[in-house]
């Protein structure tokens, strides 16, 4: 059997027409989810802003009472020199500032950013002006010397 | 004297016909393109020299011969026959794709769909020729222009057409140079050809590891016949993007492949014996299989050119003929092509997003055809 007839008797029309369909709908499906992917992983990233969002419209009156942030113990500069220290040991000198940063992040040190800023202007961290930062032992030493006293 | 005659009865020079010195030239062949040429070495050189090993005319009974049981290179063949290579295959692959500038620009992966038009118009024409609707099937794979799906569908729907299918897949992948320019400035006129495309935005680590679970899950279960293809592809890319999983990641995409490759080419080639190999139907296979690259091309080829009236940011249309799953070659031809009328214009990372989604679409073809004839 050939030509037409052969490909009416095998159903080949529909085969054909009903495979391409398939083949379309996988990638168009997948195209479309891939295509939304980076904003459903935005919107995760910032779920608990969201959050707080929807609940402060919610809560519009409440929200307005909410207590600043506690930031009291920021200022407790030995515990953050404390901790700085000894993950600048860990890594050596002189170290990568945004390295010291990511290192204090992995290990749960709260406001990371904020307390290197902190400890510059304190002047436990300091530039060694090759694009590098080094540790100011003798800045560190008298902190806690006073602390200790 | 007699034991002399008697051993050179045995001996290929005696038992050789015009037939096997067609077979031993166009091994030879092939291991001339690969080296000299450089078309697909990879593939062409193990293939070639598979040819030659099956067509050395050898005594039947002593175990020799790739169709003959017991014989070394039958086990071989075996993980051809059983589709056992071509996933393997596409383990390897997946741990080498980046699948980023699809990610980036997911339209683009209606290209690799459209290019898919291929398998299922040479279906039909394969029907209308007479053949069998598992040789049709069959067939029709080759222009997905993927030689291990082509392998694997062939297995499972018709072992005897294994040879002249592969080495007419392969074939065609060696020459995307030479058959996919002139359909692409047939159908496409300069203004298109120098069309420039956006740059990708940056993509994610997170969605470069989200992608191929996804991926697997809603293709596989669209398809669920894909999913031997499937399944290792996305296996090894996700061995690729999570890291931690390197040493297995280039272990997939070195050795396995290397390996892998090494015996599908060598035994593919075994498997065309002469008097298995020159046949009408081989030669229908051929010329069926030129057909359907052809239309594959020009499917994507015009595809492109419908999406362009619908989009606000027009892309280039010769980034269709990439949507074939000949990797990396087709998406390397169309910024050939491309750079012939601006050098200027760099689309072989933008063609890379078809060329992986017509991967993807040519496994998904597979799987359906595969579900459709055996069920």
């Amino acid at each position: 059997m050939n030509g037409l007839e052969a490909i009416v008797y095998h159903n080949g029309f529909s085969m054909a027409a009903v495979g391409i369909s398939i083949v379309f709908t996988a990638l168009v499906a997948l195209s479309i989810i891939i295509a939304q992917l980076h904003k459903l992983l935005l919107v995760w990233d910032n779920r608990k802003a969201l959050i707080q969002k929807l609940r402060g419209k919610r809560n519009a009156s409440e929200a307005a009472k909410a207590p600043e942030p506690d930031v009291s113990d920021f200022h407790n500069i030995h515990e953050e020199a404390r901790q700085f220290n000894i993950l600048i040991q860990v890594m050596g000198e002189p170290f990568s500032l945004p390295e010291l940063i990511y290192l204090a992040e992995t290990r749960g040190i709260r406001h990371p950013h904020a307390t290197a800023a902190h400890l510059i202007t304190k002047g436990l961290v300091f530039p060694d002006n090759k694009g590098f930062f080094l540790w100011n032992h003798e800045v560190y030493n008298q902190l806690v010397k006073g602390s200790r006293h | 004297m007699e034991l002399f005659l008697d051993f050179f009865a045995n001996t290929g020079f005696a038992m050789a016909d015009y037939r096997n010195l067609i077979m031993l030239g166009i091994g030879m062949l092939f291991i001339y393109l690969g080296i000299a040429k450089h078309y697909e070495p990879l593939l062409l050189v193990p293939i070639g020299f598979g040819i030659l090993l099956g067509n050395i005319p050898v005594f039947k009974g002593l175990g020799l011969g790739i169709y003959e049981p017991n014989s070394v290179l039958h086990y071989l063949y075996f993980g051809v026959t059983q589709g056992i290579y071509p996933p393997l295959v596409f383990l390897g692959i997946g741990a080498m794709t980046d699948f980023s500038t699809l990610l980036a620009r997911p339209v683009l992966m209606l290209l690799g769909a459209a290019a898919q038009m291929g398998i299922f118009m040479t279906f039909l024409g394969a029907l209308a020729l007479g053949f069998a609707p598992n040789e049709a099937a069959s067939i029709g794979i080759i222009g997905g222009a993927d030689g291990p799906t082509a392998i694997f569908l062939t297995a499972k729907l018709a072992k005897e057409l294994i040879g002249p299918i592969a080495v007419a897949a392969y074939s065609y992948m060696a020459l995307v140079p030479v058959i996919q320019p002139p359909i692409m400035r047939l159908l496409t006129t300069r203004k298109e050809r120098l069309v420039q495309m956006e740059e990708p935005r940056q993509v994610s680590k997170r969605e470069k590891l989200i992608f191929p679970i996804l991926a697997v899950l809603l293709c596989c279960f669209i398809a669920p016949a894909a999913l031997p293809l499937l399944g290792l592809l996305f296996l090894g890319n996700l061995l690729k993007e999570a890291v931690v999983t390197e040493r297995l990641a280039q272990a997939a995409r070195t050795s396995v492949i290397d390996s892998v490759t090494i015996l599908l080419g060598m035994t593919v080639g075994a498997s065309t014996q002469a008097d298995v190999f020159l046949t009408g139907k081989s030669i229908g296979i051929f010329v069926l299989g030129a057909v359907s690259f052809g239309v594959a091309t020009a499917s994507g080829l015009i595809f492109a050119k419908i999406m362009n009236l619908f989009l606000k940011e027009k892309i280039n249309p010769l980034l269709g003929a990439a949507g074939v799953s000949a990797v990396p070659d087709s998406a390397r031809v169309v910024h050939m092509v491309g750079q012939e009328e601006d050098p200027t214009n760099y689309l072989l990372m933008h063609a890379m997003a078809p060329n992986v989604s017509g991967v993807i679409g040519s496994a998904v073809g597979a799987g359906i055809l595969w579900s459709f004839i055996i069920g």
